[in-house]
């Protein structure tokens, strides 16, 4: 049987297999969710609207024994942006859909009535079962329920309260090793497009699944090879490394010292006080009171950032409190106790939002006069409003632009609508480059490091070149492409380093499907997919003035750098001009 | 000639993870960095800094003076604040990082 796409109609409820068209057939993870988007959803039509749809895809190498290959890419035209979404996550339901041999699950239509249902996928084919006794739930507790009443060989991925409503900072919630629903697709909204469809849950049983098809065992088990010995050698991926021992969180302190950590709604660029919620003493922490660290967020996952955070004496498990979420819900709320950021991350996971663009709306909601700086209690009351549905918690559940409006703050750090991550751009000028250019509005992972000699995609990278137009553009193709293959983006810090990991990441692909691609094909599929994502934001209305970041970035020095955001705007266009 | 500020004599240096161990022992990698101040004496630049704290060059990632992120050559006065990061906490995208080497 060869890979299928799953159609889901939810206007009459059916839900069919089809046969993987031929041009899909060496697609997955964002090359296959962008290019379905480009080809099935009209640029301009609204996100909310029955003309948008959601689709699902694993990576190329997800579902085999390749190391850390469990990610599955979320698209759709982003209510949050008005553009086009990847938004991805590492989760075992990824795994079970690609040994399901599903390439892709596309939802789409509206059923009449607000009546919300629950997609159970196993070996057998689907069905739609009733889900609205969870409407109005956490997801903590229903994936618990769900897993109780459907049985723990279930994988879930689903939506909460925040998408209920509409919000555009809802993500895709996916279930981690636990059962928990703390592993997120969380950028753009895509929570409020599968909500809005009337899609609740998706349960993928891999029971007897028959699993990921290899073309050539040999060039495979060559590849994964290669990789798993790049990073089981390389110090940040390796066991004891900074990854395993600290989780992403490790940079909390590291960009700190670069002057690069937002503090208060970016008002300052760091502050002593952020070594308490660092990754080292997060680490102390977790090892003090019973939680888990390291942890893999899916299985075969060799790197293994992950975590399990608790209160003390390991009560209220809440799952990983990553870099961003613990800098977005800290100290860009000047909160640096991470209990505090501890439970703001539990009830993002439990309304299933994004926790990037809560900590920005939460700390312009503080610049606009809703809660005190450094106030954790009185951020999650405002969370909390979230849950009632209240007037306030819709204006919170749409994010930090809208927030901003709503409030007068005229400080609001977004690009094409979506918040900004950990990183200030004007003491780190080619991320905000990355920023002000990436099709997905603001996004870190969009410009991720992997080497631009290594990929060969533009020369030698002098990092005091100013030509931050090329560097952008390298390390987006490069992470494109990456975010195709199912691989963690993590591997970058190995194959960066040690060529044969980026042959090994290659080869298995090549392994997996019988194709000769070489590492120099990397850039070619990279910008394929980028180039797909620009023609659809340009027909959705995107103009070059979209590609820019917020005034007060390119006016208002940061401290302790002084630096503003000072990259010309002709730099900036040099990135996707021809 | 002024009062000299007898901090104003000494550099301020912050170890991260599995450095901590090089000043303290018993010292575990994880909780808050190790903070201590070194006097100036006879330091010009980051590897004298190194050398005085018996670190190897190969034990350390990323370097920040003052939060410039520097290089070995970096020069260090009195009132620098310098923090060491080590080998396996190099997760910098370091093409977005110009290097100072004076």
């Amino acid at each position: 049987m060869p890979r299928r796409i799953l159609r889901v109609n939810m206007s009459n409820l059916e839900a069919k297999f089809e046969d993987l068209p031929e041009e899909y057939t060496v697609l997955g993870g964002r090359g296959l969710t962008s290019t379905i988007i480009a080809k099935e959803v009209p640029p301009d039509c609204h996100p909310l609207g029955p003309s948008n749809k959601l689709v699902f895809a694993p990576g190329l190498v997800t579902g085999t024994r390749a190391p850390s290959c469990g990610r599955i890419s979320v698209g759709g035209k982003s209510p949050l942006t008005g553009g086009i979404k990847e938004a991805n996550a590492g989760t075992n339901f990824a795994h079970a859909l690609a040994k399901l041999r599903i390439a892709a699950i596309i939802v789409e239509g509206q059923p009449e009535g607000d009546d919300y249902y629950l997609l159970k996928i196993n070996k057998d084919g689907s069905e739609f079962i009733n889900a609205n006794k969870w409407v109005g739930k956490g997801l903590y507790g229903a994936y618990k329920e769900i897993l109780k009443e459907f049985g723990d060989q279930n994988k879930i991925s689903g939506v909460g309260i925040t998408a209920e409503i509409g919000g555009t900072m809802s993500g895709v919630s996916f279930s981690d090793p636990e059962g928990m629903p703390s592993r997120y697709a969380g950028r753009g909204g895509l929570g409020a497009v599968m909500a809005k469809r009337g899609l609740k849950f998706i349960l993928a049983d891999d029971t007897d699944a028959p699993g990921v098809e290899i073309a050539n065992q040999d060039v495979f088990s060559a590849g994964v090879k290669k990789l798993v010995n790049a990073l089981a050698t390389h110090d940040v991926t390796k066991p004891g490394g900074a990854l395993s021992s600290f989780g992403t969180a490790v940079l909390v302190n590291i960009i700190n010292e670069a002057g690069g950590l937002p503090q208060r709604n970016f008002s300052a660029g760091s502050d002593d006080r952020s070594a308490n919620v660092s990754g080292e003493s997060k680490a102390e922490m977790i090892s003090n009171r019973g939680g888990v660290r390291p942890h893999a967020c899916n299985t075969g996952c060799v790197i293994r950032c992950s975590e399990v955070w608790t209160k003390p004496k390991a009560k209220d498990p809440v799952g990983v409190l990553e870099y961003e979420s613990v800098w977005s819900l800290g100290p860009n709320c000047g909160i640096y106790n991470l209990d505090d950021v501890g439970e703001l991350n539990r009830a993002c996971n439990d309304l299933g939002l994004d926790t990037i663009e809560a900590g920005n709306t939460l700390a312009v909601a503080m610049e606009g006069g809703l809660a005190n700086w450094g106030d954790g209690k009185g951020a999650l009351k405002l969370l909390e409003e979230i849950r009632k549905k209240s007037a306030l918690g819709r204006i919170i559940a749409n994010g930090t632009e809208f927030t901003g409006r709503a409030l007068g703050v005229w400080r609001v750090p977004t690009v094409k609508g979506q918040a900004l991550p950990a990183y200030d751009p004007r003491p780190i000028k080619g991320i905000g480059v990355t920023y002000a250019t990436t099709p997905m509005g603001a996004d870190h992972t969009a410009g991720y490091a992997i080497a631009t000699e290594i990929m060969g995609v533009g020369g030698q990278a002098d990092p005091a070149d100013t030509n931050k137009a090329e560097l952008s553009r390298n390390l987006q193709l490069a992470t494109a492409a990456v975010d195709a293959s199912g691989y963690c983006l993590f591997i970058a810090f190995a194959v960066l380093d040690i060529p044969e990991g980026l042959e090994g990441v290659v080869e298995s692909i090549n392994g997996v499907y019988g194709t000769n691609l070489t590492v120099a094909d990397v850039a070619p599929i990279g910008q394929s997919i980028i180039d797909t994502e620009l023609n659809f934001n340009k027909a959705a209305g995107f103009t070059k003035a979209d590609d820019r970041l917020p005034e007060f970035l390119r006016t208002e020095k940061v401290a302790p750098t002084n630096e503003v955001f000072n990259v010309p705007d002709e730099e900036i266009d040099k990135v996707w001009g021809k | 000639m002024g009062k000299i500020n007898a901090d104003a004599m000494s550099i301020k240096v912050k170890l991260f993870g599995d450095l901590k161990s090089k000043i303290d022992h018993e010292n575990t990698k994880t909780g808050p960095p190790a903070i201590i101040t070194i006097e100036n004496t006879g330091i010009e630049r980051i590897e004298d800094v190194l050398e005085k704290l018996s670190i190897e060059q190969s034990e350390v990632s990323h370097i920040f003076v003052n939060h410039k992120y520097s290089g070995y050559k970096k020069t260090v006065r009195s009132g620098d604040t310098v923090a060491f990061f080590p080998v396996n906490m190099s997760l910098l995208y370091k093409w977005y990082y110009p290097k100072e080497n004076d």
